[in-house]
């Protein structure tokens, strides 16, 4: 069933509804690199990650690395991304390159990673939006079969984060157009070693937050106004010890 | 920076404080503030009782439509910080640059993910302290001539 929202208390947007549909029907197609029913393991792997025994202790500890031992919940996917999704969903501030590092040793390539980051990142979403809401979080949807396509797109390089991003100015060809056109921050190149997890971050942050061409004017708010969409925004960002 | 930039955009002194001091939502200047940054803090956390009295008390001040943008801008953030932290980006630098000083008014620079954004150095903050006064007029400016100043919300 895709997600919809008539049995919450108050009346959502159409558009995001709209948008939650569409990412749950990405979330089971076959991706970049995973299958369809390894990416709605990940997203199941989020949902445990919540009440993983590991990630509190984690939390708590001073140090993450501190503290060994295995995830709680299914073993549908390799240690390594079941290890990404739980610090990607529950410690996302106290990443490092050293821990991406381990997971490549792992055997978890860049574009597996950054797809991984894409879907967590879709999922924790959608449940915050209905947690905040007081709905329960949508069903995961049934996954579709067939193969990743395992295209990785030639522009992609070192550009001083840990994976690969595209240039705004060589989002050429088969990425014209990804970025919404001209420049764009670093948080929109991301995820551009797999292109269509910029399509997906683009597609959710209109409907959530703002169009590009929104963000850039600073007096666009919605029924918020900017300043305050902006002062919610950095208190979970702050929340979050995101710095970025 | 951007909460400061719309602010100036809209008429309004912003303090930025209450980003990382919940507490000081009331001095903020920004309008209903504490119910806001009541119930971004209880989206973050994991106590279901504080999150639905933050969800009531937001409906109830500012109405239905607000509380569903105000779960939308959250939970979007909730996604942002993952694809920031995740991918270790850096700041970009034209904002590490214009928004040093607010990073360091607010102790930002003690987050462990600050370490991938390099310091501004000497030449970046005499660039700061020129270039922000006068895109702080410029906005001021601009909110002036498109009517957007002290929009009332």
């Amino acid at each position: 069933m895709p997600p919809d929202y008539t049995a919450a208390s108050v009346p959502v947007r159409n558009d995001l509804t709209a948008a939650h549909q569409r990412a749950w029907e990405r979330l089971r197609r076959p991706g970049t690199w995973w299958t369809g029913a390894e990416r709605v393991a990940i997203a199941g792997a989020v949902r445990a990650a919540w009440r993983c025994a590991l990630c509190r202790e984690r939390k708590a500890a001073l140090s993450p690395n501190a503290v060994a031992g295995r995830h709680d919940g299914e073993a549908a996917l390799p240690d390594a991304a079941v290890e990404a999704v739980h610090r990607l969903t529950t410690d996302p501030g106290r990443l490092s390159e050293q821990w991406l590092a381990g997971l490549r040793a792992a055997g978890l390539s860049d574009g597996h990673y950054v797809e991984l980051i894409g879907v967590v990142a879709t999922v924790v979403s959608s449940d915050s939006f209905c947690r905040g809401l007081g709905v329960p979080p949508h069903p995961l949807p049934a996954p579709l079969p067939g193969e990743p396509s395992r295209y990785r797109p030639a522009q992609a390089r070192p550009e001083g984060a840990w994976v690969p991003m595209i240039a705004a100015r060589e989002a050429t060809g088969a990425e014209e157009g990804l970025f919404g056109g001209g420049q764009t921050g670093n948080v929109i190149r991301a995820l551009s070693l797999v292109p269509d997890e910029v399509r997906q971050l683009r597609d959710l942050s209109a409907a959530h937050y703002l169009t590009e061409r929104q963000m850039i004017d600073l007096a666009a708010g919605r029924s918020l106004s900017r300043a305050q969409m902006e002062l919610v925004a950095g208190r979970v960002s702050a929340l979050r010890e995101c710095f970025y | 920076m951007l909460l400061r930039a719309s602010g100036e955009m809209t008429g309004l002194a912003v303090d930025p404080t209450a980003v990382v001091d919940g507490a000081a939502a009331a001095a903020s200047g920004v309008p209903h503030a504490p119910v806001l940054v009541r119930f971004a803090e209880a989206m973050v956390g994991e106590d279901d009782a504080a999150l639905a009295d933050a969800r009531a008390a937001l409906a109830s001040e500012l109405g239905p439509e607000r509380l569903v943008d105000a779960a939308a801008v959250a939970s979007n953030f909730e996604r942002m910080v993952r694809i920031a932290d995740g991918t270790g980006i850096p700041l970009d630098i034209p904002v590490a640059v214009l928004a040093s000083d607010v990073r360091t008014t607010l102790g930002l620079d003690r987050f462990a993910s600050a370490a991938r954004t390099p310091a501004v150095g000497m030449a970046g903050r005499a660039i700061a302290a020129v270039l922000g006064p006068v895109l702080r007029g410029v906005l001021r400016g601009v909110g002036r001539i498109r009517g957007t100043r002290a929009k009332a919300n």
